[in-house]
């Protein structure tokens, strides 16, 4: 019983610490998907003269990726039905150069401004629209998620490394008198810890399968049935194969460490 | 008879050399040699043994246990050293968490033995210990002498060549005393050890010819 509850002990802040990493990658991946699709979203619309030319525009700022000229034959088309041919030509003529500019990122507030500005400076230049409340607000959501993310695993992390902490102070009380009567006798540092690393081991390893368990089933068998159009279209986002190497790594560190720690502290001191 | 432990003008402190405990003591063990250590309280008795197998190095002079000088040993020396030794503590030191049979072949686990080794190895003592019948208990359900027992059994495992004992009868009533004291006599006999004993008092009926020095004011005495 005192067993069973001991490795409770150590497999909950564990799993609560790669709970907090797998969700820390899965939040970021849906952020950054996010942040792809507001990118992708958004464009710069600027109305130029006829001189102006998409390179200009595009060497204005490292950022800006792509210049599309907007067809004027097509606005036109559907705003001048019915009018005589001539009459049409003359409006595109009269009409100014429209272009949307995408962006290689999504940018915060003030680099847009900034790209904003250089484009007025530009000769030629009638009117730039970046569309600043709504990407205001885009971008506010966004660098919200983002940060509540950092001071939610953040919190997780280190509230279970103090467990962690408080399960390296147990195991120095059980197993110091066991590890020094070893050392007296000659075993080796390795010999000593070995049980140690056994017991450890396994609750990692018991904490790293419940993990994986738990984000491959929301990937591969709740995501698709949700009906979350995101998560049907972008199911891999909840659950990759590399975060097994990552939460894998992660264990082993704190496993590798806490030991290590412990029988460090449970060592003899040569006295004299 | 080579010697097993020389002392040469050693000094023995506590308190980072501070508070000497034994001082400029000179002797020498030979190997076969029973030898009582005793004195009265604090006189240092358990830490010239603790120097003996490693616990202490010594504040000045010199000390060889098996050929190998405790004050300049390095750390993986001492380790083998003591794979070598035969240690009895008053306490027992048993780990309570294992069971007596496997507590008995610690330093055959630490030696690296097979398991039929272990086994083997681990019937034959607890039958020479006459604690066959308790070899799947743990130490707690055992009674002092038995423990003491145990503990004489680990201690003999690996055929020692110095056994270290440390007030080994110091918590035990006369009976479970000379059942001690009796296998003691035997491992010398049968393992050709050299076997060194702290105690308070020197057995009564005792058959191995001995040696006796007292430990008194930071000064080593041979008085027999």
């Amino acid at each position: 019983m005192k067993s069973v509850k001991n490795h409770i002990l150590f497999i909950l802040p564990l799993l609560a610490i790669l709970l907090g990493i797998e969700s820390f990658m899965v939040f970021g991946r849906v952020t950054a998907s996010f942040g792809e699709d507001l990118r992708q979203g958004y464009t710069i619309l600027v109305v130029t003269d006829q001189n102006t030319t998409p390179e200009t525009l595009r060497s204005v700022h490292p950022r800006i990726s792509r210049v599309t000229p907007l067809e004027k034959e097509t606005i036109v088309e559907q705003i001048a039905r019915g009018i005589p041919n001539t009459t049409t030509d003359e409006i595109i003529q009269a009409l100014p150069q429209f272009y949307t500019l995408h962006l290689d990122r999504y940018l915060d507030t003030d680099e847009i401004e900034t790209i904003r500005t250089l484009l007025r400076q530009l000769p030629g230049v009638r009117r730039v629209e970046t569309f600043g409340r709504a990407h205001n607000a885009n971008y506010n959501l966004y660098t919200l998620i983002k940060v509540s993310l950092w001071i939610f695993v953040g919190f997780m992390v280190l509230t279970s490394l103090f467990l962690v902490l408080k399960q390296m102070e147990i195991w120095q009380l059980e197993h110091r008198e066991r590890m020094q009567v070893m050392e007296i006798l000659g075993a080796s540092a390795m010999l000593r810890s070995g049980v140690l690393f056994r017991i450890a081991l396994i609750d990692a390893l018991i904490a790293a399968m419940v993990t994986i368990g738990l984000f491959a089933f929301l990937r591969y068998v709740w995501a698709p049935k949700s009906g979350i159009t995101l998560l049907v279209n972008k199911a891999d986002l909840l659950f990759r194969w590399q975060d097994v190497a990552v939460l894998g790594g992660t264990v082993l560190a704190i496993v590798l460490i806490s030991v290590i720690v412990v029988v460090r502290s449970a060592g003899e001191t040569r006295q004299g | 008879m080579p010697n097993v432990i020389t002392a040469n003008r050693l000094t023995l402190a506590y308190d980072n050399g501070e508070k000497e405990i034994i001082r400029n003591a000179s002797f020498k063990i030979k190997k076969g040699d029973f030898v009582f250590i005793t004195g009265p309280s604090g006189s240092g008795k358990s830490t010239l043994l603790k120097s003996f197998y490693g616990q202490l190095v010594p504040k000045s002079g010199d000390l060889m246990v098996g050929g190998l000088d405790m004050s300049t040993i390095s750390y993986k020396k001492l380790q083998k050293l003591r794979t070598h030794l035969g240690i009895i503590f008053q306490d027992y030191k048993l780990i309570n968490e294992w069971t007596v049979a496997k507590n008995v072949i610690l330093p055959l686990i630490i030696a690296g033995y097979n398991l039929d080794m272990q086994q083997t190895q681990a019937q034959r003592l607890l039958k020479h210990v006459k604690l066959e019948d308790k070899a799947d208990m743990y130490p707690r359900q055992l009674s002092g002498g038995e423990q003491q027992r145990v503990g004489v059994a680990r201690a003999l495992s690996k055929t020692p060549f110095l056994i270290l004992a440390d007030e080994p009868t110091g918590n035990l009533d006369e009976y479970s005393s000379n059942v001690i004291w009796d296998l003691m006599e035997n491992a010398r006999e049968q393992l050709d050890a050299t076997v060194v004993v702290v105690t308070h008092r020197i057995p009564t009926i005792f058959n191995t010819p001995y040696r006796h020095l007292i430990l008194e004011n930071g000064g080593l005495h041979e008085v027999r």
